[in-house]
């Protein structure tokens, strides 16, 4: 009598294998220094986690009013806050992994995340 | 015999799928306190340690913030009434090592750096916590204060006493205080056994030790477009400062003035967008930063305050977009922008 190349058990351990290897995959394998995501805090604590590939307007409640911060396209920005030097709008865009743009005034900021970041602080 | 190595192989497959697991992460947090944001990254702690390094650090912070402002009431606004009195007094124990360190530091730039012309810095606008809008103040204003000659060498320090020989004194540490306090951070964090660590106060931070197998990854941010000019890496210790015209100013008929005020001429200064310091003391480096921002963009002018002063590496940044920076950053530096912009490359320190 031969034995068959595969048992069941060993046809059931390879598909489960495979299926591991191909979820860990979709879960864990980011383009690692782009951000997908980033992270509005308020006063330090978070307030949100943004998709970054999910296009939205959002309005960041601070002491001084509202933040106005734009995703779009993989980036994320401060469109206007209620601030008087504006120094957050003046900072534009991000999208890098480490990328911080700040409203001091209405203590509100927003921050780029990454799997292994591009940069892990930046200088200005 | 095949079944036998496939086994083999899924056990293996296994193996290699536990290299895939996540890099361990940095513990990252931000506080809003000393006028800025202050962002602490420490590698190597559990989220407690974190938490609790963090906190300490926000009270130091805050206490450093009340001490040392410049227009707020305060022990520095206190020093400064006595100082203007011209009598002798004790010196609050918060200040007078920020006077003795920002002497040191104003006498090795050649008085470039020069935290006794606060009342310059309030002139202009520039000690109040709404940006200035104009116009800029009479010529003959700033004159009155210029021809006095404030200086830190007008504060005579005997012991614990204070005397101040010019009423024209008004400490400011505005261009060095910040430094200050990231060095004190740093070694509260060495104080409570964390040997890897950025503290990043308002975008001037200091680095010790690596980001686990690597060393820290720090962005420059360009001063005239959005997103990173260079970028560099940081590791052991070491601290990277930059100045630049866009961080506080006002325009004014189509002139901008920024917050660097030149102790020369009394008028900001004007010849470059932005300087970047290295050193291992965050104190220097901040200080060297605006003393070579005055200096401005000649090189017979600011490499000699860059060699007096004891950095280790300058980069600048002039009007033109034009990078100068010294030899030794050559390797280290990796421009970000598209084209690469024109570097002169200076003498070596």
């Amino acid at each position: 009598m031969t034995r068959p190349l595969f048992s069941r058990g060993d046809g059931l351990l390879l598909l489960a294998a495979l299926t591991l290897v191909i979820t860990l995959y979709a879960a864990l394998w980011h383009n690692e220094g782009h951000g997908a995501e980033a992270v509005v805090l308020v006063n330090g604590q978070r307030w949100a986690r943004l998709n970054l590939f999910h296009d939205q307007e959002l309005e960041v409640p601070g002491p001084l009013g509202h933040s106005h911060i734009r995703v779009h396209d993989g980036r994320v920005r401060f469109v206007d806050s209620p601030c008087p030097n504006k120094l957050c709008v003046h900072t534009g865009w991000l999208s890098q992994g480490g990328e911080v743009a700040v409203c001091l005034p209405n203590r509100v900021s927003v921050k780029i995340l990454a799997q292994d970041p591009r940069f892990d602080t930046i200088n200005f | 015999m095949i079944v036998a190595v496939l086994r083999i192989l899924l056990l293996f497959s296994l193996v290699f799928l536990s290299a895939c697991e996540r890099k361990p992460a940095a513990y990252h947090e931000q506080l809003l306190v000393f006028g800025t944001v202050v962002e602490v990254s420490l590698f190597g702690v559990s989220e407690q340690q974190g938490r609790q390094a963090v906190a300490r650090l926000n009270e130091d912070f805050e206490y450093m913030h009340r001490t040392w402002h410049a227009w707020h009431p305060g022990p520095l606004g206190r020093v400064n009434q006595l100082l203007a009195s011209g009598e002798s007094f004790s010196a609050p124990p918060s200040i007078l090592p920020l006077i003795q360190r920002g002497a040191e530091l104003s006498r090795r730039s050649g008085g470039l750096f020069n935290p006794a012309v606060g009342k310059l810095i309030a002139l202009w606008g520039f000690a109040s916590d709404d940006p200035p809008t104009g116009p800029p103040p009479q010529p003959a204003a700033i004159h009155a204060i210029l021809d006095q000659h404030p200086s830190m060498d007008d504060v005579v320090v005997d012991g614990i006493r204070l005397q101040c020989r010019n009423p024209a004194v008004k400490l400011d540490f505005g261009a060095f205080a910040k430094g200050y306090a990231v060095d004190r951070a740093i070694e509260r964090l060495q104080e409570m056994g964390i040997k890897d660590a950025v503290v990043n106060a308002g975008g001037d931070l200091r680095a010790i030790g690596r980001h686990g197998d690597r060393p820290w990854r720090v962005g420059i941010r360009h001063p005239r477009q959005p997103g990173i000019l260079a970028a560099v890496e940081v590791e052991g210790d070491e601290s990277v400062f930059t100045s630049g015209d866009y961080e506080r100013y006002f325009d004014w008929q189509g002139v901008r003035y920024s917050h660097i005020i030149d102790p020369r001429s009394g008028y900001p200064a004007s010849g470059l967008s932005s300087v970047t310091v290295f050193s291992r003391q965050a104190d220097l480096a901040d200080a060297a930063a605006t003393a070579l921002f005055v200096a401005g963009p000649q090189e017979k002018d600011w490499l000699p305050v860059a060699r007096a002063m004891g950095v280790a590496g300058v980069l600048l940044v002039d009007q033109a977009g034009t990078v100068h920076m010294t030899p030794g950053l050559t390797e280290r530096i990796h421009f970000e922008t598209e084209p690469l912009p024109k570097v002169i490359y200076s003498e070596a320190l």
